[in-house]
Protein backbone atom coordinates (compact mmCIF):
# COMPACT_ATOMS: atom_id res chain seq x y z
CA UNK A 1 0.00 0.00 0.00
CA UNK A 2 2.67 2.89 1.27
CA UNK A 3 5.61 0.85 0.32
CA UNK A 4 4.95 -0.60 -3.50
CA UNK A 5 6.65 1.15 -5.80
CA UNK A 6 10.19 1.67 -7.59
CA UNK A 7 13.01 1.94 -5.67
CA UNK A 8 14.15 4.77 -7.28
CA UNK A 9 10.98 6.80 -7.17
CA UNK A 10 11.58 10.25 -4.71
CA UNK A 11 9.25 10.48 -2.14
CA UNK A 12 10.13 13.73 -0.27
CA UNK A 13 12.38 16.47 -1.13
CA UNK A 14 13.83 18.16 2.22
CA UNK A 15 14.98 19.05 -0.09
CA UNK A 16 17.65 15.94 -0.65
CA UNK A 17 15.37 13.68 -2.12
CA UNK A 18 14.36 10.76 -0.21
CA UNK A 19 13.85 7.35 -2.77
CA UNK A 20 12.03 4.76 -1.76
CA UNK A 21 14.70 2.52 -0.91
CA UNK A 22 15.92 4.76 1.49
CA UNK A 23 13.12 4.99 2.96
CA UNK A 24 12.49 1.46 3.19
CA UNK A 25 15.86 1.19 4.88
CA UNK A 26 15.75 3.72 7.31
CA UNK A 27 11.85 2.12 8.28
CA UNK A 28 13.51 -1.16 8.92
CA UNK A 29 16.54 0.49 10.90
CA UNK A 30 13.85 2.13 13.03
CA UNK A 31 11.65 -1.09 13.00
CA UNK A 32 14.82 -2.73 14.69
CA UNK A 33 15.14 0.52 17.38
CA UNK A 34 11.64 0.14 18.31
CA UNK A 35 11.25 -3.79 18.94
CA UNK A 36 14.52 -3.26 21.11
CA UNK A 37 13.14 -0.99 23.00
CA UNK A 38 9.70 -3.37 23.74
CA UNK A 39 7.55 -2.84 20.85
CA UNK A 40 5.44 -6.10 20.56
CA UNK A 41 2.90 -6.66 17.65
CA UNK A 42 -0.80 -5.48 18.99
CA UNK A 43 1.13 -2.75 21.70
CA UNK A 44 1.43 1.26 21.13
CA UNK A 45 4.15 3.92 20.13
CA UNK A 46 3.69 6.90 21.34
CA UNK A 47 5.28 9.38 18.82
CA UNK A 48 6.04 12.92 20.18
CA UNK A 49 7.81 14.41 16.96
CA UNK A 50 7.56 17.70 15.51
CA UNK A 51 7.04 16.77 11.12
CA UNK A 52 9.90 15.69 10.60
CA UNK A 53 12.17 11.90 8.55
CA UNK A 54 11.77 10.51 12.22
CA UNK A 55 8.34 11.19 12.36
CA UNK A 56 7.31 9.68 9.10
CA UNK A 57 10.04 6.76 9.36
CA UNK A 58 9.19 5.73 13.21
CA UNK A 59 5.48 5.95 11.87
CA UNK A 60 5.57 3.26 9.34
CA UNK A 61 8.15 1.51 11.27
CA UNK A 62 5.76 1.17 14.03
CA UNK A 63 3.01 -0.15 11.30
CA UNK A 64 5.53 -2.76 10.02
CA UNK A 65 6.04 -4.09 13.60
CA UNK A 66 2.28 -4.89 14.40
CA UNK A 67 1.95 -1.75 16.47
CA UNK A 68 -0.56 1.56 17.00
CA UNK A 69 0.52 4.72 16.59
CA UNK A 70 -0.21 7.18 19.07
CA UNK A 71 0.40 10.63 16.94
CA UNK A 72 1.21 13.51 19.83
CA UNK A 73 1.77 17.18 18.70
CA UNK A 74 5.10 18.39 19.53
CA UNK A 75 3.54 21.23 20.86
CA UNK A 76 2.05 19.85 23.79
CA UNK A 77 3.07 20.99 27.20
CA UNK A 78 4.72 17.34 29.03
CA UNK A 79 1.48 18.61 31.08
CA UNK A 80 -0.71 17.47 28.41
CA UNK A 81 1.76 14.47 27.10
CA UNK A 82 1.63 12.82 30.89
CA UNK A 83 -2.09 12.45 31.21
CA UNK A 84 -1.99 10.94 27.30
CA UNK A 85 0.02 8.37 28.07
CA UNK A 86 -1.09 7.49 31.27
CA UNK A 87 -4.27 6.91 29.51
CA UNK A 88 -2.69 5.06 26.09
CA UNK A 89 -0.05 2.75 28.32
CA UNK A 90 2.39 2.66 24.63
CA UNK A 91 5.09 0.84 25.26
CA UNK A 92 7.41 2.96 23.45
CA UNK A 93 7.79 6.85 23.57
CA UNK A 94 9.90 8.36 20.44
CA UNK A 95 10.70 11.99 20.97
CA UNK A 96 13.18 14.22 20.23
CA UNK A 97 16.68 14.49 21.81
CA UNK A 98 18.22 17.87 19.69
CA UNK A 99 16.48 19.00 16.75
CA UNK A 100 17.60 21.70 14.53
CA UNK A 101 17.55 23.37 11.04
CA UNK A 102 16.65 27.16 11.96
CA UNK A 103 13.46 28.62 12.99
CA UNK A 104 9.53 28.63 11.81
CA UNK A 105 10.71 25.29 9.53
CA UNK A 106 8.07 23.01 8.53
CA UNK A 107 9.95 20.42 8.37
CA UNK A 108 12.69 19.86 10.81
CA UNK A 109 15.90 17.49 11.61
CA UNK A 110 15.46 15.42 14.33
CA UNK A 111 17.63 12.97 16.34
CA UNK A 112 15.05 10.76 18.20
CA UNK A 113 15.58 8.86 21.66
CA UNK A 114 13.51 6.00 21.75
CA UNK A 115 12.22 5.10 25.56
CA UNK A 116 10.64 1.99 26.75
CA UNK A 117 7.25 3.49 28.27
CA UNK A 118 4.90 0.59 29.73
CA UNK A 119 4.60 -2.90 29.10
CA UNK A 120 0.76 -3.30 28.33
CA UNK A 121 -0.72 -3.96 24.95
CA UNK A 122 -2.56 -1.09 23.08
CA UNK A 123 -5.88 0.16 24.36
CA UNK A 124 -7.68 -0.04 21.15
CA UNK A 125 -7.02 -2.21 17.86
CA UNK A 126 -6.94 1.28 16.17
CA UNK A 127 -3.79 1.65 13.80
CA UNK A 128 -3.63 5.53 14.70
CA UNK A 129 -4.45 7.30 18.11
CA UNK A 130 -5.01 10.87 17.74
CA UNK A 131 -5.97 13.61 20.47
CA UNK A 132 -8.68 16.11 19.73
CA UNK A 133 -9.43 18.76 21.81
CA UNK A 134 -11.92 17.50 24.30
CA UNK A 135 -15.62 19.35 25.13
CA UNK A 136 -15.44 17.77 28.80
CA UNK A 137 -11.22 19.08 29.61
CA UNK A 138 -9.64 16.23 28.61
CA UNK A 139 -8.63 15.74 25.24
CA UNK A 140 -10.93 13.24 23.12
CA UNK A 141 -9.30 10.17 22.15
CA UNK A 142 -9.83 9.11 18.73
CA UNK A 143 -8.92 6.16 16.76
CA UNK A 144 -8.47 5.07 12.97
CA UNK A 145 -8.31 1.72 12.01
CA UNK A 146 -6.22 0.53 8.93
CA UNK A 147 -9.00 -0.99 7.33
CA UNK A 148 -10.20 3.02 7.62
CA UNK A 149 -7.35 4.93 6.71
CA UNK A 150 -6.98 2.77 3.33
CA UNK A 151 -10.82 3.60 2.64
CA UNK A 152 -9.60 7.18 2.60
CA UNK A 153 -6.54 6.98 0.89
CA UNK A 154 -9.03 5.16 -1.81
CA UNK A 155 -11.65 7.60 -1.52
CA UNK A 156 -8.27 10.93 -2.07
CA UNK A 157 -7.52 8.64 -5.25
CA UNK A 158 -11.34 9.19 -6.81
CA UNK A 159 -11.32 12.70 -5.87
CA UNK A 160 -10.88 15.03 -9.03
CA UNK A 161 -8.39 17.57 -8.43
CA UNK A 162 -6.15 15.58 -6.17
CA UNK A 163 -2.33 15.70 -6.91
CA UNK A 164 -1.26 12.88 -9.59
CA UNK A 165 1.36 10.66 -9.59
CA UNK A 166 4.39 12.01 -10.77
CA UNK A 167 3.22 15.45 -9.52
CA UNK A 168 4.15 17.09 -6.23
CA UNK A 169 2.38 18.14 -2.99
CA UNK A 170 4.21 21.43 -1.42
CA UNK A 171 2.95 20.28 2.28
CA UNK A 172 2.49 22.71 4.86
CA UNK A 173 -0.05 20.96 7.72
CA UNK A 174 1.20 19.01 10.40
CA UNK A 175 1.77 15.32 9.22
CA UNK A 176 0.53 14.30 12.55
CA UNK A 177 -3.06 15.59 11.85
CA UNK A 178 -5.20 14.50 9.73
CA UNK A 179 -5.19 16.42 6.54
CA UNK A 180 -1.34 16.20 6.41
CA UNK A 181 -0.76 12.57 7.58
CA UNK A 182 -3.44 11.17 4.94
CA UNK A 183 -4.16 14.17 2.28
CA UNK A 184 -0.21 14.47 2.01
CA UNK A 185 1.68 11.40 4.00
CA UNK A 186 -0.18 8.61 3.22
CA UNK A 187 -1.82 9.72 -0.33
CA UNK A 188 1.47 10.80 -1.14
CA UNK A 189 3.22 7.49 -0.52
CA UNK A 190 0.64 5.27 -2.12
CA UNK A 191 0.02 7.20 -5.27
CA UNK A 192 3.52 8.00 -6.09
CA UNK A 193 3.40 11.45 -5.42
CA UNK A 194 6.27 13.85 -3.93
CA UNK A 195 6.01 15.50 -1.02
CA UNK A 196 7.81 18.66 -0.71
CA UNK A 197 7.23 20.25 2.81
CA UNK A 198 9.09 24.16 1.47
CA UNK A 199 12.27 25.14 3.90
CA UNK A 200 10.91 27.15 5.98
CA UNK A 201 6.56 28.58 7.07
CA UNK A 202 7.01 32.09 4.36
CA UNK A 203 5.55 32.65 1.08
CA UNK A 204 8.58 32.78 -0.45
CA UNK A 205 9.46 29.70 0.35
CA UNK A 206 6.36 28.09 -0.42
CA UNK A 207 6.30 29.89 -3.98
CA UNK A 208 10.34 28.26 -4.05
CA UNK A 209 9.41 25.10 -3.65
CA UNK A 210 6.75 25.17 -6.44
CA UNK A 211 9.55 26.48 -8.70
CA UNK A 212 12.02 24.07 -7.54
CA UNK A 213 10.85 21.29 -10.24
CA UNK A 214 9.26 21.33 -13.27
CA UNK A 215 6.29 18.85 -12.14
CA UNK A 216 2.95 20.16 -11.52
CA UNK A 217 2.11 21.35 -7.80
CA UNK A 218 -0.22 21.36 -5.54
CA UNK A 219 0.02 23.13 -2.41
CA UNK A 220 -1.62 21.92 0.36
CA UNK A 221 -2.55 23.96 3.41
CA UNK A 222 -4.82 25.53 5.76
CA UNK A 223 -6.31 29.34 4.85
CA UNK A 224 -3.94 30.95 7.12
CA UNK A 225 -1.06 29.67 4.26
CA UNK A 226 -3.57 31.25 1.84
CA UNK A 227 -2.51 34.53 3.49
CA UNK A 228 0.98 33.90 2.95
CA UNK A 229 1.08 32.81 0.09
CA UNK A 230 -1.15 35.64 -1.52
CA UNK A 231 0.73 38.40 0.29
CA UNK A 232 4.01 37.25 -1.86
CA UNK A 233 4.68 38.78 -5.24
CA UNK A 234 6.45 36.00 -7.39
CA UNK A 235 9.45 36.65 -8.92
CA UNK A 236 8.42 35.35 -12.23
CA UNK A 237 5.81 33.00 -13.99
CA UNK A 238 4.72 29.87 -11.80
CA UNK A 239 3.23 27.26 -14.92
CA UNK A 240 4.28 24.48 -12.11
CA UNK A 241 1.57 25.74 -9.88
CA UNK A 242 -1.76 23.88 -10.27
CA UNK A 243 -3.95 24.42 -7.30
CA UNK A 244 -3.95 25.40 -3.22
CA UNK A 245 -5.96 23.34 -1.65
CA UNK A 246 -6.68 24.50 2.05
CA UNK A 247 -8.79 22.47 5.69
CA UNK A 248 -9.37 23.09 8.51
CA UNK A 249 -12.08 26.22 8.48
CA UNK A 250 -14.02 28.07 6.05
CA UNK A 251 -12.21 30.53 3.66
CA UNK A 252 -13.66 34.10 3.76
CA UNK A 253 -14.33 34.71 0.12
CA UNK A 254 -12.70 38.15 -0.11
CA UNK A 255 -9.01 35.73 0.80
CA UNK A 256 -9.93 33.39 -1.65
CA UNK A 257 -10.67 36.37 -4.52
CA UNK A 258 -7.07 37.99 -3.61
CA UNK A 259 -5.65 34.55 -3.97
CA UNK A 260 -7.21 33.63 -7.34
CA UNK A 261 -6.19 37.16 -8.50
CA UNK A 262 -2.89 37.19 -7.90
CA UNK A 263 -2.14 33.56 -9.38
CA UNK A 264 -4.89 32.44 -11.62
CA UNK A 265 -5.25 28.67 -10.26
CA UNK A 266 -7.78 27.17 -8.71
CA UNK A 267 -8.62 27.49 -4.81
CA UNK A 268 -9.79 24.00 -3.49
CA UNK A 269 -11.48 23.67 -0.19
CA UNK A 270 -11.93 20.53 1.82
CA UNK A 271 -14.06 19.29 4.75
CA UNK A 272 -12.85 16.72 7.11
CA UNK A 273 -12.50 15.78 10.71
CA UNK A 274 -9.94 13.72 12.43
CA UNK A 275 -12.82 10.97 13.15
CA UNK A 276 -13.24 10.27 9.76
CA UNK A 277 -10.75 11.81 7.85
CA UNK A 278 -11.77 13.71 4.07
CA UNK A 279 -15.98 14.07 4.18
CA UNK A 280 -16.39 16.06 1.00
CA UNK A 281 -14.54 18.85 -1.49
CA UNK A 282 -14.63 21.46 -3.62
CA UNK A 283 -10.84 21.13 -5.04
CA UNK A 284 -12.06 23.30 -8.76
CA UNK A 285 -13.20 26.17 -6.14
CA UNK A 286 -16.74 26.10 -8.35
CA UNK A 287 -19.14 26.28 -5.31
CA UNK A 288 -17.67 27.87 -2.20
CA UNK A 289 -18.38 27.54 0.34
CA UNK A 290 -20.24 24.33 -0.64
CA UNK A 291 -18.58 21.08 -1.01
CA UNK A 292 -19.14 17.88 -2.57
CA UNK A 293 -19.38 14.51 -0.33
CA UNK A 294 -16.28 12.68 -1.27
CA UNK A 295 -17.05 9.25 -3.21
CA UNK A 296 -17.93 6.50 -0.47
CA UNK A 297 -19.15 9.11 2.22
CA UNK A 298 -22.72 10.17 3.27
CA UNK A 299 -23.85 13.34 4.68
CA UNK A 300 -26.98 14.04 5.94
CA UNK A 301 -28.54 17.03 7.86
CA UNK A 302 -30.66 16.07 11.13
CA UNK A 303 -31.58 19.25 12.71
CA UNK A 304 -29.49 21.65 11.82
CA UNK A 305 -26.58 19.26 12.62
CA UNK A 306 -24.10 17.82 9.47
CA UNK A 307 -24.21 13.95 10.33
CA UNK A 308 -21.66 11.63 8.30
CA UNK A 309 -21.66 8.04 7.99
CA UNK A 310 -18.68 6.15 10.18
CA UNK A 311 -19.06 2.48 10.60
CA UNK A 312 -18.22 2.03 13.91
CA UNK A 313 -17.37 4.75 16.73
CA UNK A 314 -14.09 6.37 16.19
CA UNK A 315 -13.67 7.20 20.07
CA UNK A 316 -11.82 5.11 22.52
CA UNK A 317 -13.51 4.63 25.75
CA UNK A 318 -17.13 5.07 26.60
CA UNK A 319 -18.84 6.17 23.22
CA UNK A 320 -21.08 9.09 23.83
CA UNK A 321 -24.11 8.48 21.88
CA UNK A 322 -24.44 12.40 21.18
CA UNK A 323 -21.02 12.22 19.28
CA UNK A 324 -21.52 8.66 17.56
CA UNK A 325 -24.82 6.63 17.10
CA UNK A 326 -26.00 3.79 14.57
CA UNK A 327 -22.77 4.46 11.74
CA UNK A 328 -23.30 8.40 12.03
CA UNK A 329 -20.96 10.71 13.56
CA UNK A 330 -22.60 13.69 14.94
CA UNK A 331 -20.57 16.06 13.81
CA UNK A 332 -21.54 19.21 15.70
CA UNK A 333 -21.09 21.20 12.32
CA UNK A 334 -24.19 23.20 11.69
CA UNK A 335 -25.00 23.14 8.16
CA UNK A 336 -27.28 21.76 5.36
CA UNK A 337 -27.61 19.32 2.61
CA UNK A 338 -29.12 20.69 -1.17
CA UNK A 339 -31.72 17.78 -1.55
CA UNK A 340 -31.05 18.41 -5.44
CA UNK A 341 -27.11 18.59 -5.80
CA UNK A 342 -26.05 16.79 -2.57
CA UNK A 343 -23.66 19.56 -2.18
CA UNK A 344 -23.07 20.72 1.29
CA UNK A 345 -22.77 23.23 3.05
CA UNK A 346 -20.98 24.23 6.60
CA UNK A 347 -21.98 26.73 8.87
CA UNK A 348 -20.38 26.77 12.22
CA UNK A 349 -19.85 24.92 14.74
CA UNK A 350 -22.59 24.25 17.26
CA UNK A 351 -20.08 23.57 20.58
CA UNK A 352 -17.70 25.33 21.92
CA UNK A 353 -14.80 24.41 19.99
CA UNK A 354 -12.63 26.85 17.73
CA UNK A 355 -10.41 26.82 15.00
CA UNK A 356 -7.08 28.54 15.45
CA UNK A 357 -4.85 28.28 12.51
CA UNK A 358 -6.64 25.05 11.38
CA UNK A 359 -6.04 23.26 14.65
CA UNK A 360 -9.12 22.48 16.81
CA UNK A 361 -9.35 23.74 20.42
CA UNK A 362 -12.51 23.10 22.37
CA UNK A 363 -13.00 26.16 24.88
CA UNK A 364 -14.17 24.12 27.05
CA UNK A 365 -10.69 22.43 27.55
CA UNK A 366 -9.32 25.81 27.98
CA UNK A 367 -11.71 27.52 30.04
CA UNK A 368 -11.27 24.29 32.68
CA UNK A 369 -7.90 24.14 32.81
CA UNK A 370 -8.07 28.16 33.43
CA UNK A 371 -10.17 27.47 36.53
CA UNK A 372 -8.20 24.50 37.81
CA UNK A 373 -5.21 26.72 38.42
CA UNK A 374 -4.41 27.94 42.18
CA UNK A 375 -5.21 31.17 42.62
CA UNK A 376 -8.17 31.30 39.99
CA UNK A 377 -11.38 31.84 41.55
CA UNK A 378 -13.85 31.24 38.64
CA UNK A 379 -12.99 32.03 34.81
CA UNK A 380 -14.84 32.55 31.01
CA UNK A 381 -13.50 32.00 28.06
CA UNK A 382 -15.02 32.79 25.04
CA UNK A 383 -14.16 33.28 21.59
CA UNK A 384 -13.46 37.51 20.91
CA UNK A 385 -11.44 37.58 17.27
CA UNK A 386 -9.32 35.11 19.14
CA UNK A 387 -9.35 32.82 22.22
CA UNK A 388 -10.37 35.45 25.81
CA UNK A 389 -9.83 34.61 29.19
CA UNK A 390 -12.13 36.55 31.86
CA UNK A 391 -10.50 35.17 35.07
CA UNK A 392 -11.60 36.05 38.82
CA UNK A 393 -8.50 35.43 41.11
CA UNK A 394 -9.08 34.21 44.50
CA UNK A 395 -5.71 36.23 45.87
CA UNK A 396 -3.14 38.00 44.61
CA UNK A 397 -2.38 37.16 40.89
CA UNK A 398 -0.43 38.62 38.24
CA UNK A 399 -1.25 38.18 34.09
CA UNK A 400 2.08 37.19 34.01
CA UNK A 401 1.62 34.51 37.08
CA UNK A 402 -1.08 33.23 35.37
CA UNK A 403 0.69 32.91 32.12
CA UNK A 404 3.42 31.39 33.28
CA UNK A 405 1.20 28.63 34.76
CA UNK A 406 -0.74 27.79 31.54
CA UNK A 407 2.27 27.88 29.56
CA UNK A 408 3.15 24.84 31.63
CA UNK A 409 -0.38 22.94 30.84
CA UNK A 410 -1.82 24.30 27.45
CA UNK A 411 -0.08 24.00 23.96
CA UNK A 412 0.49 26.69 22.58
CA UNK A 413 -2.38 27.54 20.20
CA UNK A 414 -5.05 26.71 22.64
CA UNK A 415 -3.86 29.57 24.93
CA UNK A 416 -5.83 32.61 25.59
CA UNK A 417 -4.46 35.98 23.24
CA UNK A 418 -6.06 37.77 25.74
CA UNK A 419 -6.24 37.81 29.51
CA UNK A 420 -8.57 40.39 31.44
CA UNK A 421 -8.49 39.95 35.90
CA UNK A 422 -11.64 40.85 36.83
CA UNK A 423 -12.51 41.21 41.09
CA UNK A 424 -15.73 40.00 40.43
CA UNK A 425 -17.16 38.06 37.08
CA UNK A 426 -20.16 38.77 35.84
CA UNK A 427 -23.03 36.97 36.87
CA UNK A 428 -26.75 35.90 36.36
CA UNK A 429 -28.95 36.75 38.90
CA UNK A 430 -29.61 32.63 39.89
CA UNK A 431 -25.50 33.16 40.09
CA UNK A 432 -24.60 31.56 36.70
CA UNK A 433 -21.47 33.00 35.24
CA UNK A 434 -22.43 35.07 31.91
CA UNK A 435 -20.17 33.95 28.71
CA UNK A 436 -21.43 36.71 26.45
CA UNK A 437 -18.98 38.24 24.52
CA UNK A 438 -20.52 42.01 25.33
CA UNK A 439 -21.13 41.62 28.88
CA UNK A 440 -17.17 40.64 29.56
CA UNK A 441 -16.18 43.29 27.28
CA UNK A 442 -18.14 46.09 29.47
CA UNK A 443 -17.31 44.13 32.62
CA UNK A 444 -13.89 44.48 31.78
CA UNK A 445 -14.05 48.04 30.79
CA UNK A 446 -12.57 49.99 33.23
CA UNK B 1 17.47 49.88 7.45
CA UNK B 2 17.72 49.62 3.33
CA UNK B 3 15.95 53.28 3.03
CA UNK B 4 13.04 52.07 5.01
CA UNK B 5 11.71 53.85 7.98
CA UNK B 6 12.82 52.15 11.36
CA UNK B 7 10.23 49.46 12.42
CA UNK B 8 8.04 50.35 14.68
CA UNK B 9 5.45 48.34 17.22
CA UNK B 10 2.19 50.56 15.36
CA UNK B 11 3.83 48.61 11.91
CA UNK B 12 3.62 44.81 13.57
CA UNK B 13 -0.26 45.82 15.04
CA UNK B 14 -1.21 47.02 11.54
CA UNK B 15 0.18 44.14 10.00
CA UNK B 16 -1.80 41.93 13.03
CA UNK B 17 -4.84 43.64 12.13
CA UNK B 18 -4.78 42.83 8.61
CA UNK B 19 -3.76 39.40 9.22
CA UNK B 20 -7.00 38.85 11.93
CA UNK B 21 -9.25 41.42 9.54
CA UNK B 22 -9.86 43.54 12.57
CA UNK B 23 -9.43 47.18 13.72
CA UNK B 24 -5.71 47.89 14.95
CA UNK B 25 -7.15 48.75 18.47
CA UNK B 26 -7.93 44.84 19.16
CA UNK B 27 -5.33 43.59 18.45
CA UNK B 28 -4.30 41.48 21.69
CA UNK B 29 -1.14 42.23 22.77
CA UNK B 30 -0.09 38.01 23.12
CA UNK B 31 0.74 36.27 19.65
CA UNK B 32 1.08 32.81 18.96
CA UNK B 33 3.29 30.77 16.83
CA UNK B 34 0.83 31.69 13.47
CA UNK B 35 0.81 35.75 14.59
CA UNK B 36 4.60 35.29 14.15
CA UNK B 37 5.24 33.60 11.19
CA UNK B 38 3.11 36.47 9.57
CA UNK B 39 5.34 39.21 11.01
CA UNK B 40 7.95 37.46 10.28
CA UNK B 41 6.60 36.86 7.00
CA UNK B 42 5.79 40.77 5.79
CA UNK B 43 9.04 42.30 7.74
CA UNK B 44 10.89 40.27 5.77
CA UNK B 45 8.75 41.71 2.12
CA UNK B 46 9.15 45.28 3.66
CA UNK B 47 12.84 44.91 4.08
CA UNK B 48 13.59 42.74 1.45
CA UNK B 49 15.74 40.68 3.49
CA UNK B 50 15.60 37.38 5.14
CA UNK B 51 15.62 37.51 9.20
CA UNK B 52 17.75 35.43 10.38
CA UNK B 53 16.40 34.27 13.63
CA UNK B 54 17.25 30.85 15.91
CA UNK B 55 14.68 28.75 17.15
CA UNK B 56 15.63 30.18 20.88
CA UNK B 57 14.86 33.85 19.89
CA UNK B 58 11.59 32.92 18.09
CA UNK B 59 10.50 30.82 21.34
CA UNK B 60 11.60 33.80 23.26
CA UNK B 61 8.81 35.40 21.93
CA UNK B 62 5.33 36.04 23.84
CA UNK B 63 4.11 39.54 22.80
CA UNK B 64 4.47 42.50 19.88
CA UNK B 65 6.70 44.52 22.23
CA UNK B 66 8.99 40.94 22.50
CA UNK B 67 8.92 40.43 18.52
CA UNK B 68 9.89 44.01 17.94
CA UNK B 69 13.02 43.88 20.12
CA UNK B 70 14.13 40.66 18.32
CA UNK B 71 13.16 42.20 15.03
CA UNK B 72 15.06 45.18 15.65
CA UNK B 73 18.07 43.01 16.59
CA UNK B 74 17.77 41.04 13.75
CA UNK B 75 17.57 44.16 11.18
CA UNK B 76 20.48 46.19 12.17
CA UNK B 77 22.42 43.21 12.10
CA UNK B 78 25.24 42.96 8.80
CA UNK B 79 22.39 41.92 5.97
CA UNK B 80 25.08 39.68 4.32
CA UNK B 81 25.79 38.03 7.87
Amino acid sequence: MLFAGRSSDVCLSLPDPVDRATLRRLVTAAQERLTAAGLRSGGAVALRLPPSLAYVVNLLATWRAGGQAILLDHRLTDHEVDRALERLTPQVVVAPVRTGGGALRVFVDVTEGVTPYADRPAVSGHAVIQLSSGSTGPSKVIGRTAADLVAEVHRYTRIDGVALPGERIVLLPSMVHVLGLVGGLLYGLHAGVELVPPQRLSGDAVLAAIAAADSPATVLGVPFHIGLVTATRPDGPLPQFRRMTTGGELVPAAVARAFTDRFGVPLGNMYGMTEVGVIGTDLHGRHRPSITPAPGIEVREVGGELHVSCPASPYVGLTDPTRWSAGWLHTRDAGTVDPDTGLVTVRGRLDSQVSVGGMKVDLTEVETTVAELTGVAAAVVVWDNGITAYVQPDGPLSEEALDTLLAERLAGYKRPRTLHLLDQLPRTTTGKLVRSVDALRTAATP
Amino acid sequence: MAGQPDLGRADLVTMLAELHARPAAEVPDRIGSMELAWLVHLVEQRYDRQLDLTDDQLAGIRTVDDALVVFRTSLTAPADG
